[in-house]
């Protein structure tokens, strides 16, 4: 939990901030709308997250979130109120994937990926081909280049707080970072030159 | 450097990732090298894909059921939690009733009846610095009948040693 201290700590203090501090204070009153405003605030973060991480499947993902939300009001009594805690939220929600994914099996093969991007979602495949075959290039990561270049490219995180979300270097994780970038480009390179 | 190693360098130049010492260098490189600025462009293309996915959204209701499962999970274990108190007072309430039978069960009866030892109290010798001084004794008169002894009181310095001394009508 000293961890999240210094996540927090690490975090500025704007008025979104005060806002949430004020949810967290009323939430660990036992204030149930409160804590409901706050899964409402971090859902999408959570949830869309963990969809990534977790190569699409949803019900992972829901799994996922209800557990780093569940994680979320154990630790409610810990948190400061005054900081910002969405870097906490990222690095719980990138340890429970990571739990999760670890307990099932390692990331897909580029054969095994062709089939998830084949099989994923309900989207017409012309105005969807290109995101399927993406995903389908973030599965073939190994856990960690998938979870940096996610947080830096899908969420926007600067280098600095991936590294600190992931507990690494910063050198670490710009690596971790170009790895991912340079297999992503090979694998949609290389479907995109496959003969249909 | 080949251009192998400046992939790296290209694939978070690209998205402005480099320290401008480092980014200087790639823009060098790019200038003179076709292959490296195709490699680029490439890069470039994949990631606007990479980044299209920032668009996904997910509908409202599984955010609803998240929510709702979140919410129920978090009060149950409040409902559960009752069950421990209740065991631990009735545990108490036992105790209280064992307590309450000792105490009002008839006490034995003493085979032995209750003796008063009198025990002599130590001769008092003066020295030259003495811990509680002595002063002359008082002596308390209590009603005393011809067949009981007397009680002498005797005070000391220090209010919390006071000295009785049972004596019989003879003074022994």
């Amino acid at each position: 939990m000293q961890e999240l201290v210094l996540l927090m700590e690490a975090g500025g203090v704007d008025a979104r901030d005060e806002e949430l501090g004020r949810l967290v204070k009323q939430a660990k009153a036992g204030d149930m709308a409160a804590f409901e405003a706050i899964l409402v605030r971090y859902q999408r973060q959570v949830l869309l997250t963990a969809l990534r991480l977790l190569n699409r499947n949803l019900e992972d993902a829901k799994d996922a979130a209800q557990q780093v939300f569940l994680r979320l009001h154990r630790s409610l009594h810990q948190l400061d109120e005054n900081r910002h805690f969405a870097s906490w939220l990222y690095r719980i929600t990138v340890n429970v994937c990571r739990d999760m994914l670890r307990a099932r099996r390692p990331a897909l093969s580029l054969e095994e990926a062709g089939e998830v991007a084949a099989a994923a979602g309900e989207d017409t495949i012309q105005q969807n081909e290109q995101r399927r075959m993406i995903y389908a290039a973030l599965a073939t990561l190994p856990e960690r280049e998938r979870t940096a270049v996610v947080l830096r490219d899908l969420e926007g995180l600067t280098t600095s707080e991936v590294a600190r979300i992931m507990g690494r270097s910063e050198v670490t994780v710009r690596s971790q970072i170009s790895n991912a970038r340079v297999k992503i480009r090979k694998f949609v390179t290389r479907r995109q030159r496959r003969p249909q | 450097m080949n251009c192998a190693k400046f992939e790296p360098l290209i694939a978070l130049y690209v998205e402005s990732d480099l320290p401008t010492s480092e980014a200087s260098v790639v823009e060098t490189h790019l200038e003179g090298c076709a292959e490296c600025r195709e490699f680029a462009a490439e890069m470039r293309d994949s990631q606007a894909a990479l980044k299209a996915l920032r668009m996904d959204f997910v509908e409202e209701v599984v955010f609803q059921e998240v929510r709702a499962e979140v919410l129920n999970r978090v009060s149950m274990p409040r409902k559960q939690a009752a069950w421990p108190r209740y065991a631990i007072a009735a545990m108490l309430l036992m105790g209280l009733w064992v307590a309450w039978l000792r105490l009002t069960r008839p006490a034995a009866s003493l085979d032995v009846e209750p003796r008063a030892a009198v025990i002599a109290p130590p001769p008092v010798t003066p020295t030259s610095a003495p811990q509680h001084r002595v002063r002359s004794p008082r002596v308390t008169k209590h009603r005393a009948f011809k067949s009981e002894p007397l009680l002498v009181k005797i005070v000391t310095d220090d209010p919390q040693v006071v000295i009785y001394w049972l004596v019989d009508q003879n003074g022994g």
